[in-house]
């Protein structure tokens, strides 16, 4: 018996329906979600929270009135599911559907559209019915890239994230091809996570979990151990790793507005330190976040006095200068052009600012463009026409 | 027609069309009144439309395929130039113009044009504009292309253009969150047509969340950081006084939708940042009116009341620059703050549960007003002085006229004037170093009173 024989129904006795047929799979076990499964999907696991599930659905009001479809738009919805991204009602009611599943959840307004109801197609107050088909689901993507993908068994709780910078308890399973190579309770800071040989995705990771969270992280050996691999844990070069990680615990860095300008500038010159460090070492991308902490804190003081103001802006300018470079190694140069810009607009004449703009545009084969930026180098310091010239090499052909 | 019989390559050249004719029309100036618009001198809106025209053939291309599950590379490409052209056109002229759905012009109608060959061409406007899903380097510079979205997000919310279409189980929050991207670039622009359109954004988005609701982690999102932070530069330095106003209407909406942690925490950020007696001062009357609403029964909570609150009060009845304060150009501020705590005084009901906590603020309050006893005396003697020295000028140069007067010769005054305090006539001069002293006279009656009803309290408690 399909539900649109059911519609028009009024409240009362669409509950009634529903509650006979179907289950209640809100974790209080309010009513507020019932469903009733069409077809069942294949027996295995269901989406976990965060993951990015694809479906089709149909919004349709107790009087049989459709208000939404995806199938009018030909085109499937996707979401991270579990996130407060959507209806209440979905993050509940998908959550309890495994792949290929086809089901009808009735939806009373407090898990839906609320008191307010949607202007235009839902009145206040109303219940709402969602045919629904979960088509697939996947972990949640943290960056961009893919490089780093989560899966979260546990959800934790609280409303706040750590930050870089700050201090975290977490304990680690680290395996590669199904071997447990690493399992150990570690304390470290956001944003330093290599200096207790935690992989890079781990670190980047730490921003969008909770406290309590559990989850497993597949990485990239970008975000791993990358083309070194790591001989200690008995990992070769360019491996994908997982990384199963709870966070136990941690605590926030103050705020760059909650800190006053003079502690800025003392912590200033030690995080610049720790990102020379990490880039000789060849971290760039943990050079980076160093480096960017500088840029955060400092980028929108003014200071007093004419000292206080070169400090601040000797501090801005080395971390451009420093980023752009980390980028050129990482080969991000759009990244490297920004920083070199923001130099520039300070400096006009910044022999390494130019330069290293050139390079980047030369090598994003922006010839003209490299041209010029090289032409002003020589322009500002011709004695080093003699070195620069030798720098020049035309791209390689693949 | 003639790319129309291309066999290959017609992607490419479409591309390569489009790009140089947009250059072109990107040259016009986009029409500012109603008036303009309709005149169209340049032929701005003619070239729009029949650009769009132009473009249709090819969106019905590859419309046409999109049945079957494989497409070719050159229907890719036909996409990826299509794309190109709307995202560019979303920037210029769309960006710039003014657009009102009352009145659809022809630039509205491109608008919608625009709106219409992105789902054909299976871009979907979700996943473009919440789940950011460009494949950024082919496409344009990563501002520009914050731009192009951020003008998008304007007509799906803002001018509801395509919006029955766009899914209807977003959260509001969620919208909200992904839209503070686009609200932040539009109001870090100088120019009007943006900042137009990010306020209405920001209103538009915050309308549909409920109030005392967005919770305090959303602060922690930089776009939460930076919007507000770009919106008190319009209230403080924009020349626009429409923008201005409507700018304050829409912080207040964002105060309202905070929850009470959040906005404790919100409170505690502009205070620290601002460094504007404005800001500050419509921040303190903000706080007043939170304590008065926590006072009510069922909604105490930990932020407005109590021990947290205190350390927010730490922030408000402060003086950093301390015997330096300019008390006139702080005087905004200074009022709300003394307002504040003869409010707390008189309606304490219990308020400062611990004697710790009473403590504390007994301790605050006096530093603070011990400071302030002193910045007004010495701002006292100095206008005073300056006030006196302005009567003895005018004294000098009354007796001098007469002298001038009874002599029949031109004497030339060898007047030792007097410092010039500005470029003001005397009468004015006079007028504000008066209104000075009244205002410091103001600020003293009110301290008198907060430390009679202090004394009051300690009589009643001891």
């Amino acid at each position: 018996m399909t539900t649109d024989q059911d519609l028009p129904m009024d409240a009362q006795s669409a509950t009634l329906v529903f509650a006979a047929k179907g289950i209640d799979v809100t974790p209080n076990k309010d009513q507020g979600v019932i469903k009733v499964v069409k077809r069942p999907g294949l027996d295995g696991d269901r989406p976990m929270i965060g993951d990015r599930v694809t479906v089709h659905y149909t919004g349709k009001l107790l009087t049989g009135k459709k208000f939404d479809c995806s199938r009018d738009r030909k085109e499937p919805f996707c979401f991270n599911v579990g996130k407060g991204q959507v209806l209440k009602a979905w993050d509940v009611g998908v959550l309890s559907m495994q792949k290929g599943e086809v089901c009808t959840l009735l939806c009373q307004p407090e898990y839906a559209y609320g008191p307010a109801g949607n202007p235009d197609k839902i009145p206040p107050s109303s219940p709402v019915v969602f045919e629904m088909e979960l088509l697939k689901f996947e972990g949640e993507m943290l960056t961009d890239d893919g490089g780093i993908i989560r899966r979260i068994k546990v959800k934790g709780d609280g409303y706040t994230n750590p930050n870089d910078g700050a201090s975290v308890d977490v304990h680690l399973e680290g395996s590669c091809g199904g071997r447990l190579f690493d399992c150990r309770d570690v304390n470290f800071i956001v944003g330093e996570a290599e200096d207790k040989g935690v992989p890079l995705g781990v670190d980047r990771a730490m921003d969008k979990m909770q406290r309590g969270e559990c989850c497993v992280l597949y990485l990239k050996p970008k975000y791993g151990f990358g083309s070194e691999g790591k001989a200690e844990y008995k990992i070769g070069p360019d491996k994908d790793i997982v990384y199963e990680v709870t966070l136990k615990d941690f605590q926030r860095a103050k705020e760059s507005w909650e800190m006053d300008l003079n502690e800025k500038l003392d912590l200033a010159a030690g995080v610049k330190h720790k990102g020379n460090q990490y880039f000789k070492a060849g971290r760039y991308f943990q050079a980076v976040i160093q480096y960017q902490r500088i840029v955060s804190w400092l980028e929108m003081e003014c200071g007093t006095g004419i000292e206080q103001q070169k400090r601040i802006q000797d501090f801005i300018l080395t971390a451009h200068l420093n980023l752009a470079l980390c980028f050129l190694r990482i080969k991000e140069y759009s990244q490297v052009v920004e920083n070199c810009n923001k130099v520039i607009e300070l400096d006009e004449s910044n022999e390494k600012a130019l330069y290293r703009r050139g390079e980047a545009r030369l090598l994003r084969n922006e010839f003209s463009l490299a041209m010029a930026d090289f032409q002003q180098v020589l322009q500002v310091n011709p004695l080093k026409s003699g070195s620069s010239c030798s720098d020049f090499h035309l791209p390689e052909q693949d | 027609m003639v790319l129309l019989r291309l066999e290959d390559r017609r992607a490419a050249c479409l591309g390569l069309v489009l790009s140089a004719l947009q250059k072109q029309v990107s040259q016009l100036p986009v029409p500012y009144t109603k008036q303009q618009e309709e005149a169209d001198e340049y032929g701005l809106c003619r070239c729009c439309i029949a650009l769009a025209e132009f473009t249709k053939s090819f969106v019905v291309e590859v419309k046409r395929k999109d049945g079957n599950y494989a497409t070719t590379a050159e229907d890719e490409e036909l996409r990826t130039e299509l794309l190109k052209f709307c995202m560019r056109s979303l920037r210029e002229p769309l960006l710039e113009a003014e657009l009102n759905r009352n009145r659809k012009s022809s630039l509205w109608l491109f608008a919608t044009e625009i709106m219409v060959i992105l789902p054909a061409i299976q871009e979907s406007l979700s996943e473009l504009l919440f789940f950011n899903s460009l494949k950024k380097s082919t496409l344009m510079d990563n501002s520009q292309l914050k731009e192009s979205r951020a003008c998008l997000a304007y007509l799906l919310f803002v001018q509801l253009i395509t919006m029955d279409s766009f899914p209807a189980v977003f959260s509001p929050v969620f919208v909200l969150q992904c839209n503070m991207e686009y609200i932040n670039q539009l109001l870090s622009s100088k120019k009007e047509s943006h900042l137009l359109k990010g306020l209405a954004l920001y209103s538009t988005s915050l309308e549909r969340v409920q109030d005392n609701s967005l919770p305090v982690s959303l602060l922690e999102l930089k776009s939460f950081y930076s919007v507000p932070q770009n919106l008190l530069k319009v209230l403080t330095d924009c020349p626009m006084q429409h923008l201005r106003e409507s700018g304050l209407q829409v912080f207040q909406l964002f105060i309202n939708k905070l929850d009470a942690e959040a906005k404790h925490k919100f409170f505690r950020c502009i205070l620290k940042t601002s460094n504007h007696a404005g800001v500050e001062s419509y921040v303190v009357k903000n706080i007043r009116n939170q304590v008065a609403f926590s006072m009510k029964p069922g909604n105490a909570n930990k932020w407005f009341l109590g021990e947290e609150f205190v350390s927010l009060l730490g922030l408000v009845l402060c003086l950093p620059q301390g015997a330096e304060t300019d008390l006139l150009n702080s005087m905004d501020r200074i009022m709300e703050s003394l307002n504040l705590l003869r409010y707390l005084l008189i309606r304490d009901e219990g308020l400062w549960s611990s004697t710790d906590v009473w403590e504390e603020l007994g301790r605050i309050q006096d530093e603070y007003l011990k400071m302030l006893r002193v910045c007004i005396s010495i701002s006292r003697a100095y206008y005073s002085a300056e006030l006196k020295a302005l009567r003895e000028n005018q004294k000098l140069k009354a007796k001098e006229a007469r002298d001038a007067a009874r002599s029949t010769r031109l004497v030339k005054s060898i007047t030792v004037k007097h410092k010039q305090v500005s470029n003001m006539s005397p009468d004015v001069q006079n007028q504000v170093l008066q209104s000075a002293l009244v205002t410091f006279d103001l600020m003293e009656s009110l301290i008198v009173r907060i430390e009679e009803i202090t004394e009051e309290k300690l009589k009643i408690s001891n």
